[in-house]
């Protein structure tokens, strides 16, 4: 029944995806840490501009002055710059040698993100293959433990990333934050819920619900995924536009934590675009959570008889499923528009991972399908 | 429920203190005007539109202590005013999503305690074992979740804030859906995508004409005003299905909970066992469980039968110690004799493949072994004969309590309690069985003697037996004798009685149930996730088109007002803009030969360009800049 060495090509196709999806992860990294030296490289260089003119303006009344500040100023000027036109002729001079570096570094950046896309991609193709190959071998749909249900989810994560960066190149930059947990996932399920290839237990057996409900299950866990992260990325911008706002007020540098954060928050669309985004992936993940329960409770009528007998999974997924409605409800109530939403997207989120882990593991009910025994 | 929800409300209450005011049903025109300004306003949703949120609702409260006996200063609400005020209270946005809340956490302890709903033996062996903790819990209805009065509390109010909410919003959306649009705006600028084409030579008429058909075509609903200065606008609005879906959505959903109600009270459920080549005919007595709705008639129990004729399982035997005696396969043939059909017919079911007859459905979900065993008490009589079904305890190997009780044994009462073991080995650890399929299949089993208790009319467990006032048969040498059997074995014990181990038979264990609404209960399911869809992805919208006649021809005006989620509509709007811009040209110039007659130097130009405004601000923020600016 088991094509074995199919199976076996499946599983080293996987090891291979998660060796490009590190190597991935390094480029998108590399992208991100360039970014936010490129950000800090164009400040100097716009510092060094505003001083050329200041210095320009100095020549005119006195160049003995602006030599002799410029002379005495000394490099450590860079960190308080643009308090005074003198300092910042100084720290122009330092950055005028660093910012041909900059520049370097930033075409290598350019390179490092589009590395890591041409390995995330090459690697979503290979990973896509390694689960079609493991449902060949199988001759069934590859989601029959929770192991499968990993990889598969874990592929339609990646290749939803892929596909919708292919023309939103700006989105390329988040990387990161896409292949970061999609590894953790894939490297937990590898390690821990590895099962061989074998056939379905009984009572997945002869059941076209295991496409459908498993399939848009799949599909709903993808796209409340994603919504995760732009809900993160949603609440971090508003954090960092009013860290930004009160540390100008202030008149105080944006220190290292902050910094960085905001040169990512700048470079991607602003909390609004990111809260109808919010919204339009949730709307999705809403309606697939609302099948993935009617189409679980069909199955269950169909095999047990009950299609609903309020077991730890349906339960959970009962859960989810509100605590989304939560989320839909308070975009539409006054006073928790925009980012108290996003808290519910986000509680939302860790519900799907309990009832992934914690009710598949740990609590015993009828939808005990991880085969760890 | 959703932003519109509120605005619905609003607009409801606004026509309920009309009426008590004893307004005319259809206010004068300034009326109407400033109504419709008012809404554009509140769509906008932002700061300043804040107090005029509480505002109608304060008129309200006003109104309802007028009218109540408590007189009419302020504070004093009275009885009606109270009461009023408490439904504003649970019908409200707020309430409704923290009672959403609540239901989310509130159904958390059912997956983390053991319900009785589900496996009440389960439970009872947690409370055991939990001492007075879990009898507390037990109070509070923790085994109980889902019947529980906080549980029920939380999803009944939440039912009757959704009924308190859709009601007032069926009413008003009814009205919206035939009425006319509203009036358009006097300023279009300050909507979304605001185009402003001059079109030279054009006919004020035929723009707004061309509009609206340019408009109806694409499932707006418009209307032509007349406006001064001769002036024609078109004002437009379209995604009403949005609110039908989401009315939808609620009313569908108090469908399931109706269905599911009703289910529960007409529906029955019963488990039966039936052992290989052994028949069952649908009645009452034949059922090891049964359960019934409150209106269920079971003298109604449709009569069909049905023959167990074999039974198949197989198990892993791959060297993977997860998948080792994992089943994989259940098969159950079965020749059913259904009266309504002429003649019998043979099935085979399946763990995802139920057996529909005669409107119930049976579900094959359990199996287990039924050793053959043959019990003689010390006369020699036959006081035990036939299949026995085991109890399989849950491991892997199904390894099965066995249990007979044999009240006709002389001169005593006779009980063999022990195990049948599929794949039998007996070591340190006791009898266990090692791997489900039958490889070496053994009886491990002990007999005793004394009162089993059956005759004082307490109903017992047949799968039980206390042995604690019972003796164990002892061998010669004073020690309870321990009666280990392959099939095809027989064993004598000291006192004479003897047991015979003569095969093995499989039994399968079915669910039989009928539940005349879950029909009724998935088409309200499916109803709800349409009206989901629809709620969701149709934006609703509203277009204006307004030309107004100039001393070349006409200018011509488009701007949109977003209701809900519309990232297209700016888009939409220009696209909209250009189109009436290019056949108005079009139309304007029918033959080249026009052009150098016409006054107007701009005719030589191919066609006019749309024009935005030039601060573009509403084309990042379509919906949320504008009027209150």
């Amino acid at each position: 029944m088991i094509d074995q060495q199919l199976a076996e090509l499946s599983n080293l196709l996987i090891i291979v995806t998660i060796v490009l999806y590190v190597l991935a992860l390094i480029g998108f990294g590399a992208d991100l840490s360039g970014v936010t030296q490129r950000r800090s490289d164009e400040k100097l260089e716009k510092q060094k501009r505003e001083s050329e003119g200041a210095r320009a303006e100095l020549a005119t009344v006195g160049a003995s002055a602006g030599t002799a500040a410029a002379a005495g100023g000394g490099p450590g000027g860079s960190t308080d710059a643009g308090t005074t036109p003198t300092r910042t002729a100084t720290a122009g001079k330092a950055s005028a040698s660093r910012g041909s570096a900059g520049a370097a570094t930033s075409g290598n950046a350019l390179g490092a993100r589009g590395f890591g896309y041409v390995m995330a991609s090459i690697g979503a193709v290979l990973h896509i293959t390694a689960m079609v190959l493991r449902g060949v071998a199988t001759w069934r749909v590859p989601w029959g433990n929770m192991y499968e249900f990993s990889m598969t989810s874990s592929a339609l994560i990646v290749a939803l990333f892929v596909i919708i960066s292919i023309r939103r190149k700006d989105l390329r930059l988040l990387g990161t934050l896409v292949m970061l947990p999609v590894l953790v996932l894939m490297l937990i399920a590898q390690t821990a819920w590895i099962l061989p290839a074998s056939d379905l237990t009984p009572s997945l057996q002869n059941s076209h619900w295991l496409i459908v409900h498993i399939g848009v299950a799949i599909i709903a866990t993808a796209l409340s995924g994603l919504g995760a992260i732009v809900a993160a990325l949603q609440l971090l911008s508003t954090r960092t536009q009013k860290v930004r706002a009160a540390r100008e007020a202030a008149d105080r540098p944006l220190g290292r934590f902050w910094g960085p954060v905001s040169a990512l928050t700048e470079r991607i669309p602003g909390p609004e675009a990111l809260e109808a985004l919010c919204f339009r992936l949730h709307s999705l993940a809403f309606v697939c959570w609302t099948f993935t329960l009617i189409f679980g409770a069909v199955w269950a009528n169909e095999a047990w008889g009950r299609y609903w007998n309020w077991d730890p999974k349906e339960v959970w997924t009962f859960v989810i499923w509100v605590v989304y409605a939560c989320y839909l409800h308070a975009r539409a109530t006054r006073g928790f528009r925009g980012n108290k939403a996003a808290w519910f997207a986000l509680a939302g989120f860790a519900c799907v991972i309990i009832n992934y882990t914690v009710v598949n593991l740990v609590i015993n009910g009828l939808h005990s399908y991880s085969g760890l025994g | 429920m959703t932003q519109e929800d509120r605005r619905a409300r609003k607009a409801q209450r606004r026509a309920q203190s009309r009426e008590a005011k004893g307004e005319d049903a259809k206010p004068p025109r300034s009326e109407r005007a400033r109504r419709a300004r008012d809404e554009q306003k509140d769509q906008m949703g932002t700061a300043s539109t804040r107090d005029r949120r509480v505002a109608p609702e304060a008129r309200d409260l006003r109104q309802a202590g007028k009218s109540g006996k408590a007189g009419a200063s302020l504070p004093k609400l009275g009885v009606r005013g109270t009461l009023l005020f408490l439904w504003r209270q649970l019908t409200s946005m707020q309430t409704a999503l923290f009672l959403l809340l609540l239901l989310a956490i509130a159904a958390v302890p059912g997956s983390l305690y053991p319900q009785r709903n589900v496996d009440a033996s389960k439970t009872e062996q947690y409370i055991s074992e939990h001492g007075s903790w879990a009898k507390f819990l037990d109070t509070l209805g923790f085994f109980d979740v889902f019947s529980s009065v906080w549980f029920s509390a939380i999803y009944l109010l939440l039912f009757v804030s959704l009924v308190g909410c859709v009601i007032p919003r069926l009413g008003v959306h009814l009205r919206q859906i035939r009425s006319r649009p509203p009036r358009t705006p006097s300023r279009l600028r300050r909507f979304a995508g605001f185009t402003r084409v001059e079109l030279p030579g054009g006919d004020v008429e035929a723009v707004a004409a061309r509009a609206a058909k340019t408009l109806k075509r694409s499932r707006y609903r418009t209307d032509v005003l007349e406006e001064k200065g001769g002036a024609r606008s078109v004002t437009s609005e379209r995604g009403y299905l949005r609110e039908t879906g989401n009315l939808l959505f609620h009313v569908a959903l108090l469908g399931v909970l109706v269905g599911v109600a009703a289910g529960g009270l007409f529906q029955y459920r019963g488990q039966i066992t039936v052992v290989e080549g052994e028949g069952f005919s649908n009645s009452l007595a034949e059922y090891d469980s049964f359960e019934q709705g409150a209106w269920y008639d079971s003298s109604k129990l449709p009569s069909f039968r049905f023959t167990l004729d074999d039974f198949r399982a197989e198990y892993d035997t791959s060297s993977n110690e997860h998948r080792f005696g994992q089943p994989k396969k259940f098969e159950a043939d079965v020749t059913v004799d259904d009266p309504d059909k002429s003649g019998e017919y043979s099935k085979t079911l399946r763990v995802n493949q139920p057996l529909h007859v005669q409107g119930t459905t049976m579900y094959l979900l359990g199996n287990g072994y039924a050793p053959e065993v043959t019990v003689k008490d010390p006369d020699g009589n036959v006081v035990a004969e036939g299949p026995i079904i085991t109890i399989p305890s849950g491991d892997t190997g199904y390894t099965s309590q066995l249990v007979i009780k044999a009240p006709d044994a002389q001169p005593k009462q006779m009980a063999v309690v022990g195990f049948f073991l599929p794949t039998g080995v007996i070591d340190e650890k006791g009898p266990h069985s090692e791997f489900p399929g039958l490889v070496n299949p053994q009886l491990a089993l002990t007999v005793y003697n004394g009162d089993l208790g059956l005759d004082d009319g307490v109903p017992k467990n047949a799968y039980q037996v206390d042995v604690s006032s019972l003796t164990p048969v002892a061998d010669s040498d004073g020690n309870q004798s321990l009666v280990s059997l392959t099939p095809g074995e027989s064993q004598t014990l000291a006192d004479g009685s003897s047991i015979s181990f003569d095969g093995v038979k499989r039994y399968a264990a079915f669910d039989i149930k009928r539940d005349p609404f879950q029909v009724f209960t998935l088409v309200m399911a499916l109803s709800a996730v349409l009206g989901l869809v629809l709620s969701l992805f149709v934006p609703r919208r509203r277009v204006w088109v307004r030309a107004v006649p100039s001393a070349h021809g006409v200018v011509l005006e488009v701007a949109g007002l977003a209701r809900s989620d519309d990232d297209r509509l700016v888009e939409d709007v220009r696209a909209l803009a250009e189109r009436l811009a290019d056949s108005a040209s079009t139309a304007a110039d029918p033959s080249p030969s026009d052009d150098t007659s016409a006054d107007s130097p701009s005719s030589d130009s191919p066609r006019p360009a749309p024009q935005t405004p030039e601060t573009d601000s509403s084309q990042s923020k379509p919906s949320h800049e504008g009027p209150l600016q």
